[in-house]
């Protein structure tokens, strides 16, 4: 009798987990099944008037059904579960091609980029990076370079002249002179920083523009060396083997003096507006240094001799990024800045 | 500078090397060409002609001319020039000749075809005559080509600013030979009509001058014009081209006196005098002063040396007896006085290039020649007046082979190196070997050539720098010194840079105006003496204005954004050079009135220096009164926070201002690693009821030190103002952490401190709630 009853039950109570459509419903079979006041409970307070021959195998079924029921539960609210979780992932969709959050981050300056990655360059070459300052003494900007008062040389570059005597520096070279007495030889430095010219400002001129200087001082350096050194820099700046060639240049800090010119990249050498159909396009001024620069540095030039050179990295930096007026670089203009 | 190919030519034998060729010839070896232009490539096809018959043409000013053009026949043309005349020998253009850029037509002109034209010397580039036809023939006139060569390349090259100079390097160049233009035996050994009295041989090293008479002034020949036309110089009359001819193929500035405007026989060559004045050729009046030398005679001056004639005793149309100076000065001083008049001439520019006092008496003997021509009759009276410093004693120069090889990174034998200077007219003799004594000629030797470095580069230019291999120099593999003020800028861009803030770089430069504006004093600035604007007429003491430039421009095109710049205050400093320090300055705009950005800001602050701390400060002229900070790291303010005054940016902006130099000193060199707490901590909230303008972060000062050594954290969690606190309250809310690192904290030691701190703050006048 209660054996049939308890069968009945459990066939029902199954039938109707597997049909309930929400965990309330499910819930609400646990509470009429499995419940304290449930049928369940109902049969086991029933065993009492069960014959005791009978009581271990319908307790047994009991504890069967019991069993069955509530894993038939917990599966059915698993899948509750699992889908509750599946909705909720899905009601969270998020439009990934919506723009990142928090601020984009900053640019750049073109000339800090590469003037960075030349600093890294050099210092694996083991060449110092130093700095001197934008506002210099007459002497080391000229005369500790081979260029005394009244020297026509002094012409070639437009001074910014203060009203104190001293100048903004026309030129990196100054750092030579810094360099050396604070380096002694042998040395080998590079010196990035901001020059000033005295001139009107058009597209492709500036006052305010920026130079790297290079020196190397070191036993018996030749012009072979130098041009070594020079190729191995501008491979790595275009990232391609670059054709050079020296020619004469006067400048007074150097002897002898050169221009190095590299064949054009634009056209190879053929003709373009770039290279004003020249083929080859003016980089940099370099040379031996002058016994005199070195002498005034503190160090003997017969014992020592070296190279100095001077790149100019607004050009580069104009080069590199097909910047076609000069003004940009200081103008601020984040529709310029924010390219880089 | 221009240098014509055409005289090159004819001053170096047999020069078959085509312009281009020489062009780059020149470029590689000696200074460097910019361009080649072609002129006068209409004297292949112009002719001379004799004007036959001219007759008028009805309501014209023209008139139709039949010309006998001695090749070409007899042609008819329409010629509108006043001196168009029966007789008159003149230049012919046929017609399919380009003149100026157009190509000259057969065709009706008043209802008279014209067969081509007869030409001015401005039409032919000869000189600037619009006025008429040429009045004679375009003899000697060719096409040529003009080699422009960039002056600075020239700066050391006295001997490079004339063609036979150049012609010099060509030869050498090419192998050709060079031909020497001036003969100086043609001057006579004899008693010279003047006297010439120098003041300081220093200031004058030689001065050397001719007499002539009889001369007439009048134009130059055509092909004497048309070659100082050429190259830049304008033809005035025979007797000045002439100096202006010599100057260009020697290199050496002559001048030319009427010899009857002089007072007495001797020429001084002195100091001006204080608040002497003379008016020059170009019609100036210039105050002297005695660093300025003059020629004068007995009566003042009558040039200012080196530089310009003086007017009153010009060569004129009635000129018939003429004083010729060929002279050398001391290069600065003309310097000098050129910038200090603002007056740069072609003789000043080739004088304070250090000229060769040699070459005064070859620029004389040249000038004879031509006067000869150019002014038929012209008698050279007398011989040569010709005073000089004693010379120089010159020292040859020893080079030795091994070291020049050296030098180079190229083997090159001992013959190589002695053709080469030989070609250059150097003296070398070699008395032992491998060691040459080379002596330098005096065109060289006045400021170019003095040591054996310099030697170094005739023999690298001629013999080919191309011809050098480069190679690796043998350096010890050793780290370079460290520049910790550079990786310091660098970690702090690339911190700010990964902010959001975009790089801009700004003049170093404040106008005055500017300056004022943010209410720096102007003299607090250091000062450009020389500015082009007044934009650059001071060097900036703070980055702010040139910032708040660019927030203003970039505002214009974005609603929002972020920038910074790393750059240089300069501060005056007294008998020393400036102070540069380096300065971060960094900014945030926000269109619209919303809270503003300061906490934005302060952000970037604390990733660049961890703890520091803003307090509130008195506000400068730019910035918000209430809304301005000083900020402190470790103790030492280094920078300033603030949101821009709205009378200096419109909507909102800050910026972020900062010493970089303090802040790299202050970073912290190493950090040592703290035990992490092996015990729980213990935290409770306490929340502070204080004045609505009490500052958060001195009551959390307070909490902190009243909290005593068990505290281990400290942090703000929220702020609240409104109902039910009063008005003109707020509830600060922090949550403090305590800690010991050897035991967990009993409840009775931490209501202990939460008692204390509480028991504090309401002694120093705060409500608390729990």
């Amino acid at each position: 009798m209660l054996e049939a009853q308890l069968q009945s039950l459990a066939a029902s109570a199954r039938q109707r987990i597997l049909a309930s459509a929400t965990p309330e419903q499910l819930q609400a079979v646990r509470v009429e099944v499995l419940g304290r006041k449930g049928a369940l409970a109902q049969i086991s307070k029933d065993m009492a008037n069960v014959p005791p021959q009978d009581r271990a195998r319908i307790g047994k079924l009991l504890n069967a059904a019991k069993t069955e029921l509530e894993a038939a539960l917990e599966s059915r609210e698993n899948e509750f579960a699992a889908q509750a979780l599946h909705a909720r992932l899905d009601s969270e969709w998020l439009d990934v091609t919506l723009p990142a959050t928090g601020p984009r981050p900053g640019a750049l300056h073109p000339i800090t980029r590469i003037q960075q990655e030349l600093e890294e360059l050099f210092l694996s070459m083991g060449v110092a990076v130093l700095d001197g300052p934008e506002v210099e003494s007459e002497y080391n900007n000229f005369d500790a370079l081979n260029i005394p008062p009244d020297h026509p040389a002094r012409d070639m570059q437009d001074t910014f002249w203060l009203t104190d005597g001293c100048c903004l520096r026309t030129h990196t070279s100054p750092v030579q002179v810094r360099g050396m007495a604070k380096l002694g030889p042998p040395l080998r430095m590079i010196a990035p920083g901001r020059v000033f010219r005295n001139e009107e400002v058009d597209p492709s001129h500036e006052h305010t523009f920026y130079q790297l200087e290079g020196m190397m001082v070191d036993r018996n350096i030749s012009i072979a060396h130098m041009l070594y050194f020079m190729k191995t820099l501008l491979r790595r700046i275009f990232g391609c083997e670059v054709t050079v060639r020296l020619r004469p240049g006067y400048f007074p800090f150097v002897e002898p003096g050169f221009e190095l010119d590299i064949q054009c990249l634009i056209c190879g050498g053929s003709g373009c507006p770039v290279c004003k159909h020249g083929g080859w396009v003016e980089l940099m001024p370099c040379g031996l240094v002058h016994p005199n620069v070195l002498r005034m540095g503190g160090i003997d030039p017969e014992q020592w001799s070296g190279f100095a050179f001077g790149l100019g990295l607004t050009r580069l930096v104009m080069m590199r990024y097909g910047i076609d007026d000069i003004r940009l670089l200081q103008s601020g203009d984040l529709r310029f800045l924010r390219q880089f | 500078m221009k240098f014509s190919y055409n005289w090159i030519r004819e001053l170096v034998t047999g020069l078959e090397t085509p312009p281009p060729d020489l062009m780059r010839l020149l470029t590689l070896k000696t200074c460097e060409c910019e361009s080649l232009e072609p002129v006068g490539a209409h004297f292949a096809q112009v002719v001379a002609a004799r004007v036959l018959q001219v007759e008028p043409i009805g309501g014209s000013q023209n008139r139709k001319a039949v010309v006998d053009a001695g090749p070409l026949g007899r042609r008819i043309v329409v010629c509108g020039a006043p001196n168009c005349r029966p007789g008159l020998v003149t230049a012919y253009v046929p017609p399919g000749t380009v003149l100026l850029g157009q190509r000259i037509e057969r065709r009706v002109i008043d209802g008279v075809e014209s067969d081509g034209m007869l030409a001015s010397g401005a039409e032919l580039g000869m000189n600037r005559d619009h006025e008429g036809i040429v009045e004679s023939a375009p003899a000697g006139c060719l096409p040529d080509f003009l080699i422009d060569v960039e002056n600075k390349s020239l700066t050391h090259r006295p001997d490079l600013w004339g063609h036979h100079g150049m012609a010099r390097e060509v030869a050498a160049i090419t192998g050709n030979k060079l031909i020497e233009p001036a003969n100086p035996s043609r001057i006579p050994q004899q008693q010279a009509p003047v006297s010439v009295s120098i003041q300081d041989f220093r200031l004058c090293p030689r001065y050397s001058a001719l007499v002539f008479h009889n001369a007439t002034v009048q134009p130059s020949p055509l092909w004497l014009q048309y070659r100082l036309q050429s190259i830049g110089l304008n033809p005035i009359n025979n007797i000045v081209d002439v100096t202006n001819y010599v100057m260009a193929e020697l290199g050496q500035p002559m001048h030319a006196f009427d010899q009857d405007k002089l007072s007495g026989a001797t020429i001084f060559i002195r100091a001006a005098g204080e608040g002497e004045r003379i008016t020059a050729l170009n019609g100036e009046s210039y105050h002297l002063t005695p660093a300025a030398l003059v020629i004068a005679d007995s009566s003042g001056p009558i040039a200012l040396a080196g530089v310009i004639g003086g007017l009153d005793s010009a060569i004129g149309e009635l000129t018939t007896r003429i004083v010729l100076e060929s002279a050398c000065f001391h290069a600065a001083s003309i310097r000098r006085t050129s910038s200090r008049l603002k007056l740069r001439t072609d003789a000043s520019m080739r004088f304070e290039k250090s000229q060769d006092p040699m070459n005064t008496v070859r620029g004389l003997a040249r000038a004879l020649e031509l006067l000869e021509i150019v002014s038929p009759g012209i008698r050279l009276v007398g011989g040569l007046a010709d005073v000089a410093a004693p010379p120089q004693p010159s020292h040859a120069i020893e080079l030795p082979l091994d070291w020049l090889i050296r030098k180079l990174g190229r083997p090159i034998d001992a013959a190589e190196v002695l053709r080469i200077l030989e070609s250059l007219e150097f003296g070398v003799c070699s008395r032992q070997p491998g060691l040459f004594s080379v002596s330098v000629p005096s065109w060289r030797a006045t400021k170019d050539i003095s040591i054996k470095d310099d030697l170094v580069e005739e023999v690298g230019r001629m013999v080919g720098y191309d011809t050098i291999t480069p190679l690796a120099p043998v350096v010890p593999a050793a780290p370079p010194p460290d520049n910790p003020r550079r990786r310091f800028h660098h970690a702090v861009r690339r911190i700010t840079a990964a902010q959001g803030y975009d790089e801009v770089y700004n003049y170093s430069f404040v106008s005055e105006q500017l300056a004022r504006r943010f209410g720096f004093h102007p003299s607090a600035h250091v000062a450009v003496a020389n500015p082009v604007s007044s934009e650059q007429g001071l060097l900036r003491v703070s980055l702010i204005p040139g910032i708040a430039r660019n927030i203003e421009e970039n505002s214009r095109h974005f609603d929002s954004f972020r920038i910074f710049e790393i750059g240089f205050e300069i501060h005056k400093r007294q008998d020393t050079l400036p102070d540069e320090i380096p300065h971060l300055v960094a900014a945030i705009y926000h269109r619209g009135q919303d809270a503003g950005p300061l906490f934005e800001g302060k952000r970037l602050a604390e990733c660049l220096m961890p703890g520091c701390e803003l307090s509130p400060a008195e506000p400068r002229l730019f910035e918000h009164p209430s809304r301005a900070a000083q900020v402190h790291w470790r103790g030492t303010p280094l920078g300033r926070l603030f949101e821009f005054h709205p009378s200096f940016v419109e909507s909102r902006a800050v910026a972020l201002d900062v010493d970089l130099e303090l802040m790299q000193r202050l970073s912290p060199a190493e950090k040592r690693y703290q035990p992490i707490l092996r015990f729980p901590a213990s935290a409770f909230d306490l929340s502070v009821i204080a004045p609505q303008r009490a500052l958060a972060g001195v009551l959390q000062q307070q909490i902190a030190s009243l909290a005593g050594p068990r505290l281990h954290q400290i942090s703000f969690l929220r702020l609240y103002e409104g109902p039910p606190l009063p008005d003109g309250a707020k509830s600060v809310s922090f949550r403090i952490t305590l800690a010991a690192h050897d035991r967990t904290l009993s409840s009775e030691e931490v209501s202990a401190v939460r008692d204390a701190i509480i028991e504090g703050m309401r002694l120093l006048g705060y409500d608390i709630r729990i």
